[in-house]
């Protein structure tokens, strides 16, 4: 990469003015005083680690998992289990067992404890659900997304079953999902340009190829996997200290599908596509949201229309499927001294990328 | 792999900075904001003066919807009848109604919304312990009344705080109930049967139990099903292979389920009485079951048909057909409707709009007549004490077969 | 368990076992039919169920006999697949399996939203003629449902249709060709795209059939209805053997008479896990046959 020191100021400087921004913003957040547009920024940081850590597996691999909210609930239940005040077991689980019972864990290690879990549970069954060919991993786990709602719902000794798992400390502020979830998108960063992420993405591209340099496509996705699963029960761990209560029936279809199209939209394989996606689904969904209950247009009334976020999500996911199918960035990252002359290509491209997607093959 | 080492050594370095920065994070601490009362009559006509905010959140879509959306229409109707009567206070009431749909952090955003930039006064709302516990707390760290119209487990007020406050009564009492009049009626031996899925059949079904193992009965078979299930012959297969019926069948279901369960097992030839809570209390039941719902009883709230002796009962039923062109869909909307009259009632009493004193009226509630009973608050006690109507299905139609308090309810 | 041992109670499972199954085939045989031409496992076809059991409720409100309705909701339902196929299918042809996969969950989302706005999210009851509803007792404790009989029926008829469809008719032979070799069959001058379409109309159709039976059993319909039978539907493709209608007829039985054992079989402490067991033995088949039982779609390893 050429690096005039022209150049390197300009990178520097705008890598400055993006950090005071960022700052800035969290300062505005967590000063401000809008407890509701707090609340979106850690929801939006969880989702984006959600949204990260799957595009981590899926899209560097272009296996699809349809299993990851399974470990975001084990990250859930794991931590929630272990911060539990002592006394709030023994109303809420008189049924736990010993050690569980006696110990309360701080929120760091309960936290990190939950991602383990999740890794752990995911490389025992990665190795031999990922031998299996892409199409065939979706829905190995999709099995596994199901079997992990059941046994969630059954194991009331450390679940509580359907009841609601309630009593959990609130310790998940907007500091520590922002530390999170930047943690998270340094290392999908760091691992797509490191030599593991380029194995993982030419066993995607040209699986005989990589075949043929030594590359073990098992064994690299079982990385991905890992790693992915990891931070997926992390994010499960700030959501469950974050919300305090909640059941089985949170972590199903509908948060999958929703973690799905946030990365369809920002691209498969794209960090900072990632980014994108769950910004741009959460304010849509949020300002449809807040149109449900009624809006007007000139003189036409609307609404009632419950459902309408809903029903916007998926006609979104249908038009970008349709004319966008690599979704915003597709596996290009957005890098802040190219944005003016990115905007310039993508203008002059947009016929050309238009007539022919770039078709990747989702199947090694 | 240096990529990896180098990953590990950085993981340890962020570890080091996250402990650190630990304590220096507290919760965000309450601020509570006591809006100023408003003047007890404003000047202006009713649709003038400022209306008086009430939160209505309601899982109106997803998997919940067909229980939430009968009980946001009952609130609505009851909002607009205290509005055509007068308002509270002068003042109008403004309805805010919310769909969170089915997802538990939706549910704790739209009350933040709702109290932030809405300034809603009180919140109903949520027939299910889930969005309840979520979105709780954060009404009772601002100090706003919160009633939920349908959630039913007794532990809520415990694990909230002082401003929750419910409209039915809990689901120990149903069941003790359950327990007692069917131990007294039907016999010793039972069949028990619920839906894994869901907590309100869970809870039912436990207290239930222990209620009827306390009488001394006993528990012939016991059996689940999952929500979504809607072929029940394996389980019919396995009562009918007992070599002797129980003299009665316990099954907790959700409303959306229990015609279809009681015409399965009707068809298959079983023919004693089957007893239930409040989920059967739906015209699902008649309409999917028809002449096999004979025999069929179950505890409710109170007698919620058009031919009632209550005249509350009777007008709600009337005026919500009117509205909506159909029968109340599930017991959910005559507690919708109840909690609006129950909060207008408080707000009234308390002459203000403030959340104390809102929350301390509400305690201060006796004998209030409404269409799903009596009401009665007290300090000690946010679950309204209300005595348990028994109905029986007979001759095509819900009749009252008893009204009755439990003698002893099992500790929540 | 003092049931288990007696013959009855296995007769009797055995029959609850045909009559689910019989259900489940027919639900998965369409779901089969738009795999074997499309590659997609369309996840709206538990919506087109829905939407085809309100135009069966609508059609019998406004008061038309029973075989009106049942012929419109099925009418209803190939129309819905066709026009589905139209807008949200056919541009994406030629895109990923999972590609493919999302676009029809996005289509489900969709419809199942504007039926909750449309039709209120309130279950419905739907009437039945006795003859679907009618129970058999043919001795002692045993009972037989006679929509067990129509739906075992209903499975054994539209598969040997569908086999003498596929074997005899030019038709029947484009769809087969253009299922195992899509550029051979567009070279020999077969219509891929009016095959699909073809495809998405019978396999609809059969949705329609199914959900009418389904219906009976249940008694009652409402917007997320269809949900739990494509879940069904699709563990018995992938039982069976995905895109082959004799592996989706036989993972339909094999499911059926799974649950049924799984339920009447397991003590209460554990009955709640049968679901667990049930998608354990899915991974297991994935692993040991990932092409299903009589799967020809062999799996590549990697």
């Amino acid at each position: 990469m050429g690096t005039s020191p022209i150049r390197r100021g300009w990178r520097w400087g705008l890598r400055g003015v993006a950090l005071l921004l960022l700052a800035g913003i969290y300062l505005a957040l967590e000063r401000g005083g809008s407890a509701y547009l707090q609340r979106l920024a850690v929801l939006f940081l969880i989702n984006l680690m959600l949204v990260v850590s799957l595009n981590l597996f899926t899209g560097f691999t272009g296996v699809f998992s349809l299993g990851h909210v399974g470990f975001m609930a084990l990250g859930a239940y794991t931590s929630a289990i272990l911060t539990l005040p002592i006394a709030m077991k023994k109303v809420n689980l008189p049924d736990l067992p010993a050690p569980l019972a006696s110990t309360t864990l701080p929120f760091l290690p309960a936290l990190i404890l939950g991602g383990f879990t999740a890794a752990a549970v995911a490389l025992l069954i990665g190795i031999p659900i990922l031998r299996l060919s892409g199409h065939f991993v979706a829905v190995a786990t999709l099995g596994f997304l199901i079997i992990t709602r059941v046994v969630l719902i059954n194991a009331e000794a450390f679940t509580r079953g359907t009841r609601t798992f309630t009593g959990v400390p609130p310790f998940t502020t907007l500091g520590w999902a922002a530390l999170w979830a930047l943690l998270n998108l340094y290392i999908a960063w760091r691992l797509k340009h490191s030599s593991l992420g380029l194995q993982v993405r030419a066993a995607r591209d040209d699986p005989w190829g990589a075949r043929g340099v030594g590359v073990s496509i098992a064994r690299v996705r079982l990385i991905a996997f890992g790693i992915s699963a990891f931070f997926t029960g992390i994010a499960g761990g700030l959501w469950a200290h974050f919300l305090t209560a909640f059941s089985p029936n949170a972590f199903y279809f509908s948060k999958t599908f929703e973690i799905i199209v946030m990365m369809i939209v920002g691209g498969m394989g794209s960090v900072t596509g990632s980014v994108l996606g769950t910004l741009l689904v959460m304010a849509s969904t949020e300002l449809l949201r807040n149109m449900e209950p009624g809006f007007a247009i000139g003189s036409f009334t609307f609404g009632p229309l419950y459902g309408l976020s809903q029903i916007g999500l998926a006609v979104l996911l249908i038009l970008l499927i349709t004319f966008r199918r690599q979704g915003l960035l597709g596996d290009q990252e957005l890098r802040l001294e190219a944005i003016p002359e990115r905007v310039e290509r993508w203008l002059a491209q947009r016929k050309v990328v238009l007539e022919s997607p770039r078709v990747r093959k989702a199947d090694p | 792999m240096r990529p990896l080492h180098r990953l590990v050594a950085l993981f340890l370095v962020f570890l080091l900075g996250a402990a650190a920065c630990q304590p220096a994070t507290p919760p965000p601490a309450a601020t509570p904001t006591a809006p100023p009362a408003a003047s007890p009559t404003p000047a202006g006509t009713l649709e003038e003066r400022a209306p008086i905010r009430i939160g209505a959140p309601f899982n109106l879509t997803g998997g919940m919807a067909s229980i939430d959306v009968p009980a946001a229409n009952g609130a609505r109707l009851a909002a607009e009848e205290i509005n055509a009567a007068g308002g509270v206070l002068g003042r109008p009431i403004e309805l805010l109604i919310r769909d969170t749909k089915t997802d538990p952090a939706t549910a704790a955003t739209v009350v933040t919304q709702l109290i932030e930039q809405d300034k809603v006064v009180a919140v109903i709302g949520f027939n299910d312990s889930d969005y309840v516990l979520a979105a709780g707390p954060i009404c009772q760290r601002a100090g706003i009344p919160f009633i939920t119209v349908g959630a039913t487990s007794p532990r809520l007020p415990g694990q909230v705080g002082d401003m929750l406050f419910l409209t039915p009564f809990g689901d120990n009492v149903q069941a003790a109930v359950g327990a007692e009049f069917a131990f007294e009626k039907f016999g010793k031996t039972a069949y028990l049967l619920w839906d894994k899925g869901a907590e309100y059949t869970t809870v039912l079904a436990k207290y239930f139990k222990e209620r009827f193992a306390e009488l001394g009965g006993t528990i012939v078979l016991e059996d689940t099903y999952q929500s979504g299930d809607k072929d029940f012959s394996a389980q019919i297969a396995k009562v009918k292979a007992l070599p002797q019926q129980p003299d009665f069948y316990y099954i907790s279901a959700l409303p959306d389920d229990v015609g279809t369960i009681v015409k399965q097992f009707r068809n298959a030839g079983i023919t004693g009485p089957i007893v239930g809570g409040d989920g059967y209390d739906t015209p699902l039941l008649l309409e999917v079951a028809g002449p096999a719902a004979e025999n069929v009883f179950f505890t409710t709230h109170s007698l919620l048909t058009a031919d009632s002796p209550n005249e509350k009962v009777r007008k709600f039923v009337e005026a919500y057909k009117q509205k909506y062109g159909t029968e109340p869909e599930a017991v959910f909307a005559a507690l919708g409707y109840d909690t609006v009259y129950v909060l207008a009632e408080a707000i009234r009493r308390a002459g203000s709009t403030d959340g104390q004193a809102i929350k301390q009226a509400l305690e201060s509630i006796r004998d209030f007549p409404a269409a799903t009973g009596v009401i009665n608050y007290s300090p000690q006690s946010h679950i309204p004490q209300k005595g348990v109507t028994v109905i029986e299905v007979k001759g095509g139609k819900f009749t009252l077969a008893v009204e009755r308090v439990p003698q002893k309810v099992p500790a929540p | 368990m003092h049931a288990a041992g007696s013959l009855e109670f296995w007769i009797q499972q055995l029959i609850n076992a045909l009559g689910l199954g019989s259900q489940y085939a027919l639900m998965a045989v369409g779901l089969a039919m738009v795999f074997a031409v499309m590659r997609l496992i369309n996840f709206a076809h538990g919506t087109v169920m829905m939407a085809s059991a309100y135009i069966g409720l609508l059609l019998l409100q406004a008061g038309m006999p029973f075989p009106l309705v049942a012929l419109g909701a099925i009418a209803g339902a190939a129309a819905l697949g066709v026009l589905m196929e139209r807008i949200a299918y056919r541009p994406v042809r030629g895109a990923s399996d999972v590609a493919l996969l999302l676009n029809s969950f996005a289509v489900a989302v969709l419809l199942e939203n504007l039926a909750i706005m449309l039709f209120s999210p309130r279950s419905r009851p739907f009437p039945m003629p006795a003859l679907l509803t009618r129970v058999f007792h043919p001795g002692g404790n045993l009972f037989l449902p006679s929509i067990h009989l129509w739906a075992f029926g209903g499975a054994l008829l539209a598969l040997s249709g569908l086999a003498l469809f596929v074997t005899r008719t030019r038709l029947g032979l484009a769809m087969r060709a253009a299922a195992e070799n899509p550029v051979a069959a567009q070279l020999l001058g077969i219509e891929i795209g009016k095959v699909t379409v073809l495809a998405f109309a019978i396999g609809s159709a059969m949705a329609g059939l199914a959900v009418l039976f389904w219906t009976a059993h249940v008694g009652t319909i409402n917007p997320g209805m269809g949900f739990e039978p494509v879940l069904k539907a699709f563990v018995a493709c992938v039982i069976g053997g995905f895109g082959t209608i004799q592996g989706a007829v036989l993972g339909g039985y094999l499911l059926g008479a799974l649950e049924i054992v799984l339920q009447g079989l397991l003590p209460s402490g554990i009955v709640g896990y049968r679901d667990a067991m049930v998608y354990g033995i899915l991974i297991l088949i994935l692993l040991v046959r990932p092409g299903g039982i009589l799967g020809y779609l062999e799996a590549e390893r990697v």
